[in-house]
């Protein structure tokens, strides 16, 4: 899962608005410009003229003559857009994570909560000991867990082959949850982190009267923090179906370890696939709609959870 | 709005991007194929070279000190279908690849389809060369044309079959030199808790190599258009074969290259491989602990009597398109593929089996090998690169192939399916990508 659209996102999701009424003199402006200038030029370097030059490539198709002509790009319309749309394989691996999502996303998001929840309770010791172990496993690159999880599943050579070896866990029909293993055991405390972090600045005088009222800390936890975390649960959320829809690194590693993970098991991996081949505009059509599809999903829950605030 | 006029913004800073991008590469390639004038350049020349060989440097640190004026830089990548071929590729597009590469036999069409080798053939002494290679190699390098060379041929991968001496003799169990006998020693060894082999799902140029020696075609390019074959009828053939080997459990599922493919050798629960000359290296540094154990025979025959061969692997040292020096770099690709000097460092250094007839009698090539219990083995495989059909095409996509292949052999494994489903449906993808890419086909 990545974390590059932690700076997009994080102004949308401020809640207070700020004052439009009496707008001041903006004084400066040069030096606002300048400052501003390293992040505009970076960004149009290696975000927009990427993202641009992708778009112009999805929109050419390849011509030739004979067996061996030299191919020629001409403009070909929404022509590979039609071929992602009748293109099953990508399809399928996009109801994979449709599905890797619904399930692994909100047991990854509860164990995140709890585990902030715990860290956060009165009754508990040792806060440094453990916040720091939960997060550990996010300090292990995504790839090296990946690794690490294949030998442990595997059949002969995990350490664990008594349960290994009886049940396989890198079967067609168990590989997704094995994946979704990993990606939970690596994420849930970077997740932690930032719903803590929530906690963390929650006033003390609302627990303190919360406590006059009688309320136990159960009660507290239910009635108080969680409703006052959950803008944070909500940026949580919306980087785990961002993560989810790019899935590419575990599943890549697991090639090496089962016959179980095609070549196209994820969207990512679909357009690396064909951009192997080599047809850089198909790959360059499915990025699109791919990135088009997240940014609506990642909006529609956003949306869906600002509805349910303000209701 | 405050928001929708920066979003105007962006908006026109995205559209004149793409303007901007549009201009800057609609020139497109201009030159096509055709052997141009190839002439010596002037003073010192400086060459880059792609490999993933394991330590190529070295060999061409040999040319580096005999050759003062054209100097060759080596970089090394992943292996071809690994990522390198992806690299080149992306080169070509934008301008600035190597001068030399190493290609794969498979790989050439897909490099000429997307226009990115250098016809050599006007070089000088590259035509002349044609005698010293071994047949089917040059045939790989010309496409069968009068006129072109794209690429100089460097190694092969004859096949035969790798086998447990001692665990056969232990059990009793003959030596298999027909595909039946094969099956019946599968079964038995099955008896014995072991496995004959694996089937390796990702390696389908390996499968390839199989309808190769039973006299399969999977493309042909002869007439015009591209003619897809994979469901030919001695494709099937095999593919039925290991069907039933897999349907019984009788070959193992750990895929191949992994550490669990190399402990199945080691711990003696793997007998055989079917594999190419340069899989020698492969056993012996995957499985240690079973040194002095093994031997190579001829491949199964699917008659007995016969005396076929299958090609597994093999590579090319091309000119890739934009070189400045396809002189220079054509004569390096010929000392290097050529010379008795090279030829016998590339076999120390990787084990590689040389694409010429004279290199097959090179003196490394007749000491018998200890891992194999002293048997000369490059004898049996000196024999079996003879018994190579030298008329075999690849297609142009072979990447997308085997991707798309594997795929289906992984779904038989995991229980869904046939290999002959996985074929075709191979065959299918396959015709949809090079009609993606305007490559003509007939059906």
């Amino acid at each position: 899962m990545t974390t590059a659209e932690l700076a997009e996102s994080r102004p949308v999701l401020k809640p207070a608005k700020p004052a439009r009424s009496a707008r001041p003199l903006v004084k400066h402006k040069r030096a606002i410009l300048l400052f501003l200038a390293p992040f505009g030029v970076l960004f149009a370097l290696f975000y927009l003229l990427p993202i641009g030059y992708a778009v112009y490539q999805s929109l050419l198709v390849v011509q030739r003559d004979g067996t061996f002509g030299p191919p020629v790009e001409v403009f070909g319309g929404l022509t590979q857009y039609v071929a992602v749309f009748q293109n099953e394989a990508f399809w399928a691996s996009v109801g994979r994570v449709l599905l890797f999502g619904v399930v692994q996303v909100p047991v990854m998001l509860g164990f995140a909560l709890v585990l902030a929840l715990l860290l956060d309770s009165p009754l508990v010791k040792g806060k440094k000991f453990f916040r720091l172990a939960y997060f550990v496993p996010y300090a292990v690159p995504g790839v090296i867990a990946a690794i690490m999880w294949g030998y442990l599943y595997s059949p002969n050579l995990s350490p664990f082959t008594a349960l290994t070896g009886s049940f396989e866990f890198l079967s067609p029909q168990f590989v997704l949850w094995a994946i979704a293993n990993v990606v939970t055991w690596v994420y849930v405390g970077y997740n932690m982190l930032i719903i803590y972090s929530s906690l963390l600045a929650i006033p003390s005088e609302i627990y303190e009267a919360a406590k006059l009222d009688g309320a136990s800390q159960l009660q507290i936890a239910l009635r108080i923090k969680i409703p006052l975390v959950v803008p944070a649960i909500t940026l949580t959320a919306i980087f785990s179906i961002i993560g989810t829809l790019q899935l590419l690194a575990e599943p890549q590693v697991f090639r090496s370890f089962t016959s179980s993970v095609s070549s196209t098991f994820t969207p990512n991996m679909a357009v690396y696939a064909t951009s192997a081949v080599p047809n850089v505009n198909l790959a360059a059509a499915m990025s699109v709609v791919l990135a088009l599809a997240t940014f609506a999903m990642s909006f529609a829950f956003l949306k869906f959870t600002q509805r349910k605030a303000d209701a | 709005m405050h928001l929708t006029r920066s979003m105007r913004i962006v908006a026109l800073g995205v559209a004149s991007a793409i303007a901007l991008t549009g201009c800057a590469s609609s020139g497109g390639s201009t030159s096509g194929s055709g052997a141009a004038a190839c002439a010596p350049s002037d003073g010192k020349v400086e060459l880059s070279f792609t490999s993933w060989i394991p330590g190529i440097d070295k060999v061409v640190d040999l040319w580096n000190a005999e050759n003062p004026n054209i100097q060759v830089t080596v970089q090394t990548g992943p292996n071809g279908n690994g990522g390198t071929y992806k690299n080149f590729f992306n080169q070509i597009t934008a301008g600035n690849a190597p001068d030399l590469g190493q290609i794969e036999y498979d790989a050439l069409p897909n490099f000429r389809v997307q226009d990115g080798l250098e016809n050599i053939a006007s070089c000088a002494n590259v035509l002349d060369s044609k005698s010293k290679f071994i047949d089917w190699t040059w045939n790989q390098v010309t496409f069968g044309e009068d006129n072109a060379v794209y690429g100089i041929p460097q190694d092969t991968g004859p096949m035969a079959m790798y086998y447990r001496k001692d665990l056969f003799e232990k059990a009793g169990i003959p030596v298999p030199t027909t595909w039946d006998e094969y099956a019946t020693a599968a079964a038995a060894i099955r008896q014995q808790g072991g496995y004959i082999t694996n089937f390796p799902q990702n390696d389908v140029n390996w499968f390839a190599g199989l309808v190769w020696q039973a006299n399969g075609q999977w493309f042909d390019s002869s007439t015009g258009s591209w003619k897809v074959s994979l469901t030919s009828p001695e494709s099937t053939k095999v593919a039925d074969y290991w069907q039933n080997l897999i349907s019984g459990g009788l070959v193992s599922k750990v895929p191949a290259w992994t550490d669990e493919w190399n402990n199945a050798y080691n711990t003696g629960s793997d007998w055989t491989w079917i594999s190419a000359v340069w899989g020698a290296n492969s056993i012996s540094s995957g499985a240690p602990d079973t040194s002095g154990d093994w031997a190579v025979a001829p491949m199964p025959q699917w008659k007995a009597g016969d005396n076929a061969a299958g090609n597994w692997g093999g590579s090319s040292t091309a000119v890739l398109k934009g070189s400045k020096h396809p002189y220079e770099a054509a004569q390096f690709a010929l000392w290097l593929n050529t010379s008795d000097e090279a030829l016998t460092a590339l076999n120390k250094e990787a084990n590689l089996y040389p694409a010429t007839k004279a290199g097959l009698s090179l003196p490394v090539l007749a000491d018998g090998v200890p891992f194999y219990g002293d048997q000369k083995i490059y004898d049996v495989f000196a024999k079996a690169s003879s018994q190579v059909n030298p008329d075999f095409t690849w297609g142009p996509t072979m990447t997308q192939t085997y991707a798309d292949v594997a795929d289906g052999f992984g779904q038989v494994l995991g229980g869904t399916g046939t290999l002959s489903d996985a074929l075709k449906t191979g065959q299918d993808k396959t015709i949809a990508a090079l009609k993606a890419q305007s490559i003509p086909v007939v059906q």
